[in-house]
């Protein structure tokens, strides 16, 4: 298979894992909040093991450049935030929701799906396999996450085919990012350590500011704290068996 | 100093690295205000400072053995696991201060002294090559402590630590440097074997000090973004600072 058809048809799959996170709310009934908090956990440590290792490529070879690629991409996703006013928002807030804050959701959604696109691109750039691992754990990551949009757009009256439907356009825009970060990234000669460094930053903000405050909120510092490091150290300890 | 015999040499350098830490204070002598929102803030740039000082540490000791530095990493995790749930049990006192504040206080004073251990083989295997770049690698890991004292100092400083204190336990956080400096010199056959599990245990404690102590508070009192901001800013200048220097 062409290399970038690789990344068309895993970062596909990634987006596409979504909707299992919303078919178990078919019933109304209530996801136990700790494991919202432990899904969040995972994913965030997914996202900071992807960081590390992206960056571990970058940084040690052109830490000058990728420190300023990290700033750009910490400062983009910052004003991102702030301007639209979604910094302070509470991603898992399942009672007592009305319909803009869904809407709100789903940007964020967005937001965050297009730095995971970013990140399966680079990944893929590293080595096809490693890119092939970040879009699985990507994938894994993108179920709670769909759960949780899922479950308050469902309470907002939509029904499961919709619902089902803006988890997969919320995530759409990563399939593109992870498509485009692979053909133009090395075609523009010096462009790679800055896209490496604004991944990291980017990656690194959204973990801090989106994933883990809800977590903690669930379920207590010592799981979440043990959660994520483990994942983190599982996707490192990935990089290193596939090389 | 060509006259001192190299051990000799070698210590005293590492005591140089060591006093360097306490230079990290210095900021914080312009920081008074306790509330809880300064708290959140420090806490947030000692967050960032730690995990830039992992990822230096994480990117060394994968040279020397991935899996042996994971491993050490596991360690350190349950170390931080074990001392906190030790020190808990106990009624701790810091200075004047009492309390979970004590507590944390005692925690982040460990974790960065456990994690100079590691420092310190580097710095004894380091001068084992010869010591003809001996000033240039002391220069280099005086100048990355002054951060690591910064990010005790954030810690210590806004819970009543004064100045002085600050100083004082930072640069006491390092001193194992000289200490495990010496005989990693010396016996540097057994202590390199020893040293991707050393790096990953400092890692892996200072990520989960983070995770599990720094980063729950900073978010009761602060905004996430600004949080966010924060720590991911702090973590990239600290990388950038580690791996330029």
């Amino acid at each position: 298979m062409q290399p970038i058809l690789v990344v068309l048809v895993f970062a596909t799959l990634a987006a596409f894992a979504a909707p299992l996170g919303v078919l178990p709310l078919r019933s109304r009934t209530a996801v136990p909040p700790a494991w919202l908090g432990w899904a969040n956990a995972l994913a965030a440590g997914f996202m900071l093991g992807a960081a590390y290792v992206i960056a571990e490529t970058a940084l040690v070879d052109h830490p000058v450049r990728a420190a300023a690629g990290a700033l750009l991409g910490i400062g983009y996703t910052h004003l991102s935030h702030r301007a639209s006013g979604v910094g302070d928002i509470d991603l898992n807030q399942l009672d007592e929701v009305d319909p803009s804050y869904g809407y709100r959701i789903l940007f964020v959604s967005g937001l965050h799906g297009a730095m995971e696109g970013l990140a399966i691109g680079l990944a893929m750039l590293e080595s096809l396999p490693f890119g092939i691992l970040v879009a699985l754990a990507m994938a894994v990551h993108n179920v709670p996450e769909a759960a949780v949009l899922g479950s308050v757009l469902r309470s907002s009256g939509l029904g499961p085919v919709r619902t089902a439907g803006l988890a997969v356009a919320a995530n759409i825009g990563q399939v593109l990012l992870a498509i485009v970060a692979f053909a133009i990234v090395p075609a523009i000669p010096g462009l790679l350590p800055w896209a490496f460094g604004f991944a990291v930053g980017g990656l690194t903000y959204l973990a801090i500011s989106e994933l883990l405050p809800e977590a903690y909120d669930r379920a207590g510092p010592v799981s979440i704290a043990l959660v994520t490091s483990v994942a983190t150290g599982f996707v490192v300890l990935l990089r290193g068996i596939v090389r | 100093m060509s006259t001192l015999p190299a051990v000799v040499q070698v210590f005293l350098f590492g005591l140089v690295t060591a006093l360097a830490t306490g230079l990290g204070a210095i900021p914080f002598a312009f920081v008074r205000s306790v509330s809880p929102r300064i708290v959140a803030y420090t806490n947030a740039l000692a967050s960032g400072l730690m995990l830039g000082a992992s990822f230096g540490l994480l990117a060394e000791g994968a040279d020397y053995g991935r899996l042996a530095t994971l491993i050490g990493a596991n360690l350190g995790v349950l170390f931080v696991l074990a001392a906190g749930k030790l020190l808990g049990d106990h009624e701790l006192q810091f200075g004047a201060v009492r309390g979970e504040d004590a507590r944390k206080m005692t925690l982040i004073v460990l974790v960065m002294t456990v994690h100079s251990i590691a420092e310190g083989v580097a710095i004894g295997t380091a001068f084992a090559g010869g010591t003809t770049l001996a000033i240039v690698i002391t220069a280099a890991i005086a100048v990355h402590n002054i951060p690591e004292g910064l990010a005790i100092s954030a810690v210590l400083r806004p819970r009543g630590a004064s100045i002085a204190a600050c100083a004082g336990w930072s640069i006491v956080s390092s001193l194992p440097q000289p200490l495990l400096a010496a005989p990693a010199f010396l016996f540097v056959g057994t202590f390199s074997a020893l040293l991707p599990y050393g790096i990953g245990f400092a890692a892996g404690a200072m990520v989960f000090m983070v995770l599990v102590e720094l980063l729950p508070e900073a978010f009761e009192a602060g905004r996430r973004s600004t949080i966010a901001l924060l720590v991911s800013v702090a973590m990239v200048t600290m990388v950038l600072f580690q791996q330029t220097l």
